[in-house]
């Protein structure tokens, strides 16, 4: 276990499971991944379930008064952040594919999820 | 891997979504108002003894006695804060919020 922690420690997982606007989630864990990027932590951004609805290509919340959320997570390669990853029957179960979203992500499935998650010696959940 | 849920099984997807990803043989703990997929009879009950067969399911003491919820599912584990706290510092934590 200390082990695993001492290698691990650096690395962090950021747990994306819900849908933007109807709470602050979404823009909170965006604010996040820039923090955890500024502070050159090795970060890898999971999106699961709802979590998935945040990248969708399209969004318009200017009648919300709200920015475009979806926008904002291509840019964050500025901060050292590039491994997306997507739960695969999280995009299925929506209707959704990959082509649908602002990012090249890595679709995984139930173990590959597990094992992202496994591998970050943090799990930070949004 | 320590796999925790905090929301009703009846009002969020948040247990079923969890046991689709987290391997068998890793542990859920339920607190907060997961502890309520502990209870017999809830529509939620196939799906948490389907659990059982696969992992631990953990609930916490404090939650399900502030709910007053007592007729558990066969093989639940009920954890005292103790051995909430002993679990937590076993596993890595995946809170599935």
């Amino acid at each position: 276990m200390e082990v695993r922690e001492e290698e691990m420690a650096n690395t962090v997982a950021v747990l994306m499971r819900k849908a933007p606007y109807g709470s602050v989630y979404t823009a909170e864990g965006f604010r996040s991944m820039m923090g955890i990027g500024v502070f050159e932590l090795d970060i890898r951004v999971l999106f699961v379930d709802d979590g998935v609805y945040a990248l969708v290509k399209g969004q318009n919340p200017a009648a919300l008064d709200m920015k475009p959320l979806g926008d904002g997570f291509p840019t964050l390669s500025e901060f050292g952040v590039t491994q997306f990853y997507v739960h695969d029957r999280s995009l299925s179960e929506r209707g959704l594919a990959p082509k649908d979203l602002v990012l090249d992500v890595q679709v995984v499935d139930d173990a590959g999820a597990a094992r992202i998650l496994e591998s970050c010696g943090i799990v930070v959940p949004f | 891997m320590l796999y925790m849920v905090n929301k009703s099984p009846l009002m969020f997807g948040n247990l079923k979504s969890v046991l689709g990803i987290a391997p068998a043989g890793e542990p859920i703990l339920l607190y907060e108002d997961g502890v309520y997929a502990a209870v017999k009879g809830a529509a939620s009950q196939d799906l948490v003894r389907q659990a059982l067969e696969q992992r631990p399911v953990y609930a916490v003491r404090a939650d399900l006695e502030a709910r007053g919820l007592t007729a558990l599912i066969d093989g639940i584990q009920v954890v005292d804060y103790d051995g909430f706290v002993q679990l937590v510092e076993q596993h890595h934590v995946v809170p599935w919020l």
